[in-house]
């Protein structure tokens, strides 16, 4: 949740979450929409490979799921359980950074998601990165056509790569990021999920 | 900063270590320095002899009166540190220590020695584990691979900076090969004192060199690198290779970015971001330097095809059209009607414009003077094939002739053995790059073009 507010503060959009430790704060945080429950802990790194996503979350399947992940959580603990509001649908993109023990803070972009490790199509730059550093990143990628929908959300994509540049130039704490996936439409985006390191 | 200049334009040189024994690293540098034709002044340091090649020698570098602009030391590691304190002392304004047996082979202790001694007395060195420097202006040559080993290349524009000296002789006996010439040779080693950020500098200020061509295993100092980065490649094109491409894995890695942005992959994004252009191998390397050396900024990315093979036409109009951000140009209507009056009627008046097989000297001149004129092109390839029967010297020469007056980034494509050799030579040292395949051309005036648009912002073409 911290992580959240940090994003916030540079002006990065991410979707609405909440910690819920009962099915009562699960059912009351979803009101009429889909939500998504995900067990948060440090035993499990990839989510959904471990099967510990619930997406797309009715009314009548929340408390199913919920029991579901509290029951993974105690072989897991320490866990958490988040339940976030269902994201529509788009390009799912990765935005990330790490520091290099030569070069210092490194940013990067890719097609995200479950496809990241799959086809490696990422380009990086060292922060902190100019607008033509920006652009030229997203026109680096294989997906380019693909993730700015044939240029339309360009814009969006690159202003979203400065805040996240200038994000990670300014935490002195933070040695890895990433916003894996940031779910990318024509017009609008969601930061689905958030990975700081310190 | 270290200033090299006085390292690569030395008034007076001292080669301690000079040997009569003709299988020492000593001997062959002195013989390199003579064979050179070196016209500064030269002396011989060796304890155990009064004359070294017919030249006075002397037993320790405090003993030459005159003042020492360059120390090349070619001693065992263990006797490195004193005599680098000697030439200190003796003020001697720049060393280059060729000895090995330092850091890389785990003698860190001795290799930190020489630094301290090289930075007390403010003296520039070189090295250790190096060739050290050539300059075919100023006829220096501390390489210790005799001539019929390594061929040495001609004057030019391209400076050659290698980590590694058996790469980079390699790379320098293939320099020596083609048409284009070495202006800077500079291999540095273990990079104790005078580290690559210092070489870039003076590279980037030396009005001999038009293009830095570098081969990098790794890199001293991140920081230092980035600033000096950003300011060469506004000035100068610097093509640049780097070993190492395969990480040996990244220690905890939590996050998907560190898994991605990997050891090479930030070495590309650094060398991306600020404009060098990235050769991928050997090849690339000579490909790239040699038309950032000669060509001139595009106006554009619309290419003409002259060819006398109708099939080596088509297959580069493949490599052009798979490139990402050439295009094929379309021949405007003056151009036609030129063409139209010049060429016999089997030529089809499009581009590639194929010439067809008896295309000799004048059916060359005539299409390039047309094409050399139309605004719808950028840049142009001639396609030469020389096993056909109208090709021979007399086209070259019509090349020659013509790259003079065309404006426009102009370079060749010729494919065979000997009497294409022989050609090639001779074109090149005309200032016409020639490649030997349609993908060489085509991503050669890609990474022309890709510079050019780094310096002026331009993000993409198409």
């Amino acid at each position: 949740m911290q992580a959240k507010s940090t994003l916030k503060k540079y002006g990065i959009k991410s979707i609405e979450s909440k910690y819920v430790s009962t099915r009562k704060e699960a059912l009351d945080f979803a009101g009429k929409d889909a939500i998504v429950l995900k067990l948060l802990s440090e035993k499990a790194l990839h989510k959904t490979k471990a099967g510990l996503v619930k997406l797309n979350l009715k009314s009548d399947e929340i408390s199913k799921a919920f029991d579901y992940l509290e029951t993974k959580g105690k072989q897991l603990k320490p866990y958490k359980i988040i339940a976030q509001k269902m994201a529509n649908s788009g390009i799912e993109i990765i935005i990330g950074a790490r520091v290099d023990k030569q070069f210092g803070k490194v940013l990067m972009i890719g097609l995200g998601g479950i496809y990241v490790e799959t086809f490696k199509d990422v380009a990086l730059r060292i922060v902190p990165i100019s607008d033509y550093d920006a652009l030229s990143m997203v026109d680096q990628l294989k997906s380019k056509n693909v993730i700015t929908h044939n240029g339309s959300s360009t814009k969006m994509i690159t202003e979203l790569l400065i805040k996240t540049s200038k994000m990670f130039a300014s935490d002195k704490k933070l040695t890895e990021l990433d916003l894996n996936p940031i779910i990318i439409r024509e017009k609008d985006y969601d930061v689905v999920d958030i990975r700081m390191i310190q | 900063m270290k200033d090299l200049t006085r390292m690569l334009n030395p008034r007076s040189v001292a080669i301690i270590g000079a040997s009569r024994d003709p299988e020492k690293v000593g001997h062959i540098i002195l013989q390199n320095y003579i064979n050179a034709g070196y016209s500064g002044r030269l002396y011989p340091v060796n304890k155990n002899a009064d004359t070294v090649m017919g030249l006075q020698s002397y037993s320790s570098i405090s003993k030459i009166k005159d003042s020492i602009d360059l120390a090349v030391i070619a001693v065992p590691a263990q006797i490195v540190p004193s005599v680098l304190e000697e030439c200190g002392k003796a003020g001697v304004k720049s060393t280059v220590v060729v000895s090995g047996g330092f850091a890389e082979v785990g003698n860190k202790e001795l290799q930190d020695q020489l630094a301290e001694i090289a930075t007390k007395y403010n003296m520039p060195t070189l090295g250790p584990n190096c060739l050290g420097v050539m300059d075919p202006r100023s006829r220096i040559d501390t390489l210790f691979l005799p001539t019929y080993k390594l061929s040495r290349p001609q004057i030019g524009g391209v400076s050659f900076m290698a980590q590694s000296g058996a790469v980079g002789s390699t790379i320098l006996d293939m320099i020596s090969g083609e048409g284009f010439g070495l202006s800077k040779f500079i291999s540095y080693g273990n990079a104790a004192h005078v580290n690559e950020i210092d070489i870039l500098n003076y590279l980037m200020n030396d009005k001999d060199t038009n293009v830095i061509v570098a081969y990098i295993e790794g890199i001293s100092d991140g920081k230092g690198f980035i600033d000096i980065a950003k300011k060469v490649t506004k000035i100068k094109p610097v093509v640049v290779l780097k070993a190492g491409r395969t990480s040996a894995g990244i220690e905890a890695a939590h996050s998907h970015t560190a898994t991605l942005a990997g050891d090479y992959e930030t070495h590309e994004a650094l060398f991306r971001q600020f404009g060098f252009t990235i050769a991928n191998d050997i090849s690339e390397l000579l490909y790239y330097a040699k038309i950032l050396d000669s060509e001139p900024e595009p106006s554009g990315n619309r290419i003409a095809i002259v060819t006398n093979g109708g099939g080596a036409g088509v297959l580069t109009a493949d490599a052009i059209s798979l490139s990402p951000n050439l295009k094929l140009a379309k021949l405007g209507n003056q151009t036609i009607n030129k063409l139209k009056k010049s060429m016999p009627p089997l030529v089809n008046l499009r581009n590639p414009l194929d010439l067809a097989g008896d295309a000799d000297d004048k059916r060359y001149g005539s299409a390039l003077a047309a094409i050399s004129e139309d605004e719808n092109i950028d840049m142009v390839i001639v396609i030469v094939l020389f096993q056909t029967p109208g090709a021979d010297s007399k086209v070259a020469s019509q090349l020659i002739r013509m790259k003079e007056s065309i404006k426009k980034p102009m370079i060749v494509i010729s494919i065979g053995t000997s009497y294409t050799q022989m050609h090639k030579i001779m074109m090149e040292s005309a200032g016409l790059p020639v490649y030997d395949s349609p993908t060489a051309a085509a991503s050669s005036l890609e990474a022309l073009l890709k510079y050019h648009m780094y310096k002026r912002k331009i993000v993409s073409l198409v």
